[in-house]
């Protein structure tokens, strides 16, 4: 065996799905093959085509006795019974080394829909509502439930986030950024999901029938959770391993916005990755967990991609999961990892239900040789199992399990990285206007050859960061073409996501009913379709995931996008910061009361800017003209209730300190520091604070909102874009870029001139 | 061609699928190289002209989706007063 010191493994696992409310009741149904599907019960479906459903039995309170959102609490539930499985004392874990990396789709829906029905009905509506719209706030309230001070993020690629955040754990212990992870996925059933796929006619009318008389999806709802943990930390603490998680790949198809790419070639990709990264061969695997969305089009792409990769391998199991526990979205890829690794431990594979007699020749056919299980569990020796999600934006991501130890391809290096290329779209403040807009006319996008056939496909969002992704590329000289196409990924980081078009739709929804979805609206409402766009237009077809995580995403993204080139799965990586304003997103800040309009001291903006990061060997290469060089970085956080900020100085010194360390430097070789003042107090405050407490005041402080509002996750990056002009043009060695997101989170980024 | 049915698609196609006004005629192919128009598009339309005029074009044939003109036509011929 080869020597591995960066293992990863699994020591625990929570489960909530339709099939049960833990893990053991789920697999119960699952390995014989009994679906957890029924009528839908949540709303009222009587005017659509299709009235099924996989619901969690539970109510919110039977859930978590706390008040959060549906999909949060469905996590806490799951997340629970994990720690439990694991054993795992939080009492005597060091907190900040337990971090939260959790998958959601659409986030808070439910708060979005209670939200504006009150708002309809003429109700008083519930500021706490608001605070539990957005993805951003998910893993933040799992972190404070559980009192937890690691390192939390949101990954919000639709149905391909809850395989991601799996990836997105190991990848944050393999660089030793954290100990342990609660890992997964969470998506309640949501009348914004129904209603969308429902508009799209991608609802089946009966229960699903994956790679069978594929028809459609059902929706479904849930949450998995496991707990995978260092190599070393589990044995110092003596936990039971059910399995190491070895390699992932993501990749992204550059093709639809909704549809995969017919010649699985995406698909292909993110699993030729994972095999790569993982050490192993393709004829190692013995489990495939598909996609198996039960779609016409998913199915017959993931039928060729597997028959390309694994054709004629009868000894390969191939099942959907889907079939029985519905189509959980974001918690999707959390689900099928939890029960694959059950396959493992139990030695059974758990099988696709639903098939007829009369269905059987014509799977043989689709088959093509591959062991596609039916109806009943087989029962095999499991030794290394994969699970694939393909998400909406083309996004696509495979990840592998080993049940006996192995060695990964450990190729992460400490190569500089360098700020090669800038992409700034920033608001303006117009007489008499009360925020910063941006514009973005048609003729913005006419110069960089957008046709208005593509641009009205996208909604604010997706517009502000196409063009950031745009100039940025332009700046660095970078032309993406079939020769770099796959060395070239894309992390976006954002607080609050498409919300306008969300809220949008939603509204839609309430006043005209589930069955009036807009077709045109939904594929937007996903946090990740800017990242997808990007991607369609540019040809981008390596690693992409968007982040959702509070103001700090922006700088966050950097931290995510400088690990994608330190592990060597890209040479140059698009680091963003987005966040639109519009009347909706304005309205709901000053509703939360922290405007000038609503009592407070912000000031809003909106904007997108793109870093372009690269590697020393790429920016070499290419001759590139280097703004600055990522020097270290580091996210750090004191858990508080989500959308308060007391109490948690000692989370940015810690940051500060942590991101300096990682450079190899000390606080005073820091000449500048962007800093995060907003208007509001508190964080006045505490960035006064940790300035006073590590410099005695005596360092430059520059701030980005004074010119262009608080534009959240844009401001965050646009500070870091702004502190390396800065540092090019000067004779500083080093400056400092910092951020915080509500809850308690705060990111540094270090900087050295180039 | 009913100038009243027409407008009102005109309008009804710019605010649902974002289509810029200027670059949008009565005879522009919707799902040519002038407009772009994809299989999502059609199933607003088909939202769209029901909220509209109570038409239901759903099954309906590919060549009364062309243009303006051509929608304006099936909805004066199917438009029940």
């Amino acid at each position: 065996m080869p020597e591995n010191l960066k293992r990863c493994v699994v020591t625990g696992l929570g489960l909530v799905c339709a099939l049960g409310d833990d893990a053991a009741s789920c697999a119960a149904s699952a390995f014989s093959g009994k679906s957890g599907i029924s009528e839908v019960k949540s709303f009222d479906t009587s005017s659509c085509y299709s009235h099924n459903g996989a619901e969690v039995g539970l109510s919110n309170e039977e859930l978590c006795k706390d008040k959060f959102d549906r999909t949060t609490l469905l996590c806490i539930k799951a997340a629970g019974e994990a720690i439990a499985d694991a054993d795992l004392d939080l009492g005597s874990e060091d907190k900040q080394r337990v971090g939260v990396i959790l998958g959601t789709c659409i986030g808070g829906a439910d708060s979005i829909d209670k939200y504006y029905s009150d708002s309809f009905e003429g109700n008083q509506t519930d500021r706490n509502d608001i605070l539990r719209m957005g993805a951003s706030a998910i893993a933040n309230n799992v972190a404070f439930y559980y009192g937890l001070n690691g390192i939390t993020a949101n990954i919000v690629n639709a149905c391909a986030a809850g395989t991601m955040s799996l990836a997105g754990a190991c990848d944050m212990i393999r660089a030793g950024k954290a100990d342990v992870f609660l890992a997964g996925g969470c998506d309640s059933f949501s009348s914004l999901a129904y209603a969308g796929f429902h508009a799209l006619h991608a609802l089946s009318e009966k229960p699903c029938s994956p790679f069978n008389h594929s028809d459609g999806i059902t929706i479904g709802e849930g949450s998995g959770v496991l707990i995978i943990e260092s190599y070393e930390h589990a044995v110092a603490r003596g936990a039971v391993i059910y399995c190491d998680v070895l390699g992932a790949g993501v990749s992204s198809d550059a093709y639809h916005i909704t549809a995969p790419r017919p010649d699985g070639e995406g698909q292909m990709s993110a699993i030729r990755r994972a095999v790569d990264n993982s050490g192993v061969d393709f004829k190692d695997i013995d489990y495939i967990n598909a996609h198996g969305t039960g779609t016409s089009k998913n199915d017959e792409a993931e039928f060729l991609s597997l028959q390309t990769l694994f054709g004629g391998r009868s000894d390969l199991s191939v099942s959907s999961t889907k079939s029985m526990t519905g189509h959980c979205l974001g918690a999707a890829g959390s689900i099928e990892a939890v029960l694959t690794v059950l396959a493992m431990k139990n030695g059974e594979v758990p099988p696709t239900s639903g098939y007829q007699a009369e269905d059987m020749d014509e799977l043989m056919r689709k088959a093509g040789g591959i062991g596609f299980v039916a109806n009943e569990k087989q029962a095999k020796d499991l030794k290394i199992c994969m699970s694939n999600s393909f998400a909406f934006g083309g996004n696509n991501a495979s990840i592998v399990f080993s049940k006996e130890a192995r060695g990964i391809k450990s190729s992460r290096n400490n190569d500089p990285i360098y700020i090669t290329g800038i992409g700034e779209v920033t608001g303006t403040k117009s007489e008499g206007a009360s925020d910063y807009r941006a514009d973005i006319s048609p003729e913005v996008f006419k110069k960089h050859e957008v046709k208005s056939a593509f641009l009205r496909k996208l909604d604010r969002f997706s517009q502000i960061q196409l063009l950031s992704g745009i100039e940025a590329l332009a700046d660095a000289g970078i032309k993406v073409d079939d020769n770099n196409s796959g060395d070239i990924g894309i992390v976006i980081g954002t607080s609050d996501g498409p919300m306008t078009e969300i809220v949008n739709f939603q509204k839609l929804v309430i006043e005209k009913g589930v069955e009036n979805g807009s077709a045109f609206m939904f594929p937007n409402t996903v946090y990740n379709a800017a990242g997808g766009y990007l991607s369609i237009f540019t040809g981008i077809k390596g690693y992409n995931i968007t982040i959702a995580n509070g103001f700090q995403a922006g700088l966050q993204s950097v931290m995510y996008a400088s690990e994608a080139i330190r592990r060597g799965d890209e040479e140059i990586m698009l680091a963003t910061g987005t966040d639109e304003l519009t009347d909706i997103e304005k309205e709901l800040y000053d509703n939360l009361g922290l405007t000038i309009e609503g009592g407070n001291g912000m000031v809003l903006g909106e904007g997108s800017v793109t870093l372009i990061l690269e590697s020393g060997a790429s920016a070499a290469s290419r001759g590139s003209r280097k703004y600055a060089q990522i020097a270290g970085y580091a996210t750090a956080r004191h858990s508080v209730p989500y959308g308060t900020a007391e109490g948690t100085e000692e989370a940015l010194i810690r940051a500060i300190s942590e991101a300096v360390s990682d450079a190899g430097i000390i606080t005073s070789d820091i000449s500048v520091i962007y800093g995060f003042s907003n208007g509001m107090e508190k964080l006045e405050e505490i960035f006064g604070d940790a300035v006073k407490k590590i410099w005695d005041n005596k360092i430059e402080i520059r701030n980005v909102r004074s010119e262009t509002g608080e534009a959240r996750a844009a401001s965050a990056t646009l500070s870091l874009a702004r502190a390396a002009k800065e540092l090019k043009e000067s004779a500083n060695d080093y400056s400092l870029a910092v951020s915080f997101g509500a809850g308690g989170i705060y990111s540094a980024v270090v900087l050295k001139k180039a | 061609m009913n100038e009243e049915i027409a407008s009102k698609i005109k309008k009804m196609l710019v605010e649902r699928l974002r289509i810029p006004e200027e670059e949008l005629e009565y005879d522009s192919e919707l799902f040519g190289e002038d407009i772009g128009l994809d299989s999502i598009d059609s199933i607003e339309i088909i939202v769209g002209l029901e909220d509209l005029f109570g038409v239901d074009m759903s099954g309906s044939g590919k060549e009364n989706f062309q243009s303006i003109r051509t929608l304006t036509k099936y909805v004066e011929e199917h438009k029940e007063d």
